[in-house]
């Protein structure tokens, strides 16, 4: 029997390694918006699960809007990356301090 | 051990097993296949749920356009690959621990605190099998979610504007068509008649 417990599990597993991502890859900052979006499908996950076995279609609305949200966040996203690489020359997250500076 | 869970428990597998690799390959690209993987196999588990429009919306949206559009910057950066790996290994155990601590805190609320859901953990759903998924999804949206809907439409748009407007680059000495000065020319000042002889009978 699979349990909404199962699913559960599932995403949290999923939103720890996207977390861990975000963290330990200090080198290339498209896999930190890569890891950003496995935390955001994750975050899917749980919305899609409650909504099965709660009866109610909500948790899909929910799902839908932020599948847009999140496809124009990675737009603009690599649209900011873009330009910083061509500023920079590189798109290392360490080299991206000018703000502190 | 039916079928069912028989599937979920590959799926699950396969999908922990590819954000691993999201996580943890050196090479971008590669990063993002695994990541591509990750969504056709949360595709399949959605399906299970019986989310058939997400799951197709997931598959379209995210591996059709999303992941196009990283690879193709992947690509269009060139980026050279760095092979020093001791920054890596000093902050790895941080994200471990990190990781650890959100995976204990989650286990923690869902599997000690779960006689405190208000949902039961193994209902069968029933969710009106008469109508498709889409039909009931967007019976929804577009009567209780409509200013939602607008607005993330919206949002969209605004997306296009501000992507475009940030990577738009004019070069200098280009040489662009500037419509005011062509509207703006006096034909006497550019067509000379000239008076010469004729060439032929000479």
């Amino acid at each position: 029997m699979i349990t909404l417990q199962s699913y559960l599990t599932l995403a949290a597993l999923l939103f720890a390694i996207g977390a861990m991502g975000i963290i330990i890859n200090k080198k290339n900052i498209i896999i930190v918006m890569m890891s950003i979006e496995l935390m955001l499908l994750a975050v899917n996950f749980n919305f899609i699960a409650f909504s099965y076995f709660s009866n109610d279609l909500t948790g899909q609305i929910f799902v839908f809007f932020m599948l847009a949200i999140a496809a124009a966040e990675a737009a603009i996203g690599l649209a900011i990356l873009v330009t910083l690489y061509r500023n920079k020359n590189t798109i290392s997250v360490r080299e991206f301090k000018q703000l502190k500076e | 051990m039916t079928s069912l869970e028989l599937i979920f428990y590959i799926f699950s597998s396969i999908l922990l097993l590819s954000s691993l690799g999201v996580v943890l390959f050196k090479n971008p690209v590669y990063s993002a296949l695994s990541l591509i993987s990750c969504f056709i196999t949360s595709a399949f588990l959605w399906l299970l749920l019986e989310a058939e429009f997400l799951a197709l919306v997931l598959v379209l949206v995210y591996v059709g356009a999303v992941m196009v559009l990283f690879l193709f910057v992947i690509m269009m950066l060139n980026i050279e690959l760095e092979v020093e790996t001791s920054q890596f290994n000093k902050i790895a155990p941080l994200g471990l621990i990190v990781g650890l601590i959100i995976v204990g805190e989650l286990m923690t609320l869902i599997w000690l605190r779960s006689d405190q859901f208000l949902v039961t953990s193994s209902a069968v759903s029933s969710f009106d099998k008469e109508v498709s998924n889409s039909v009931l999804l967007g019976t929804k949206l577009f009567t209780d979610y409509i200013y939602a809907f607008e607005i993330s439409g919206f949002i969209l748009l605004l997306a296009i504007i501000v992507s475009i407007s940030l990577t738009l680059r004019r070069r200098k000495g280009l040489k662009r068509q500037i419509v005011s000065k062509q509207v703006d020319i006096d034909p006497a000042t550019r067509v000379k008649l000239v008076d010469m002889e004729s060439e032929v009978n000479k």
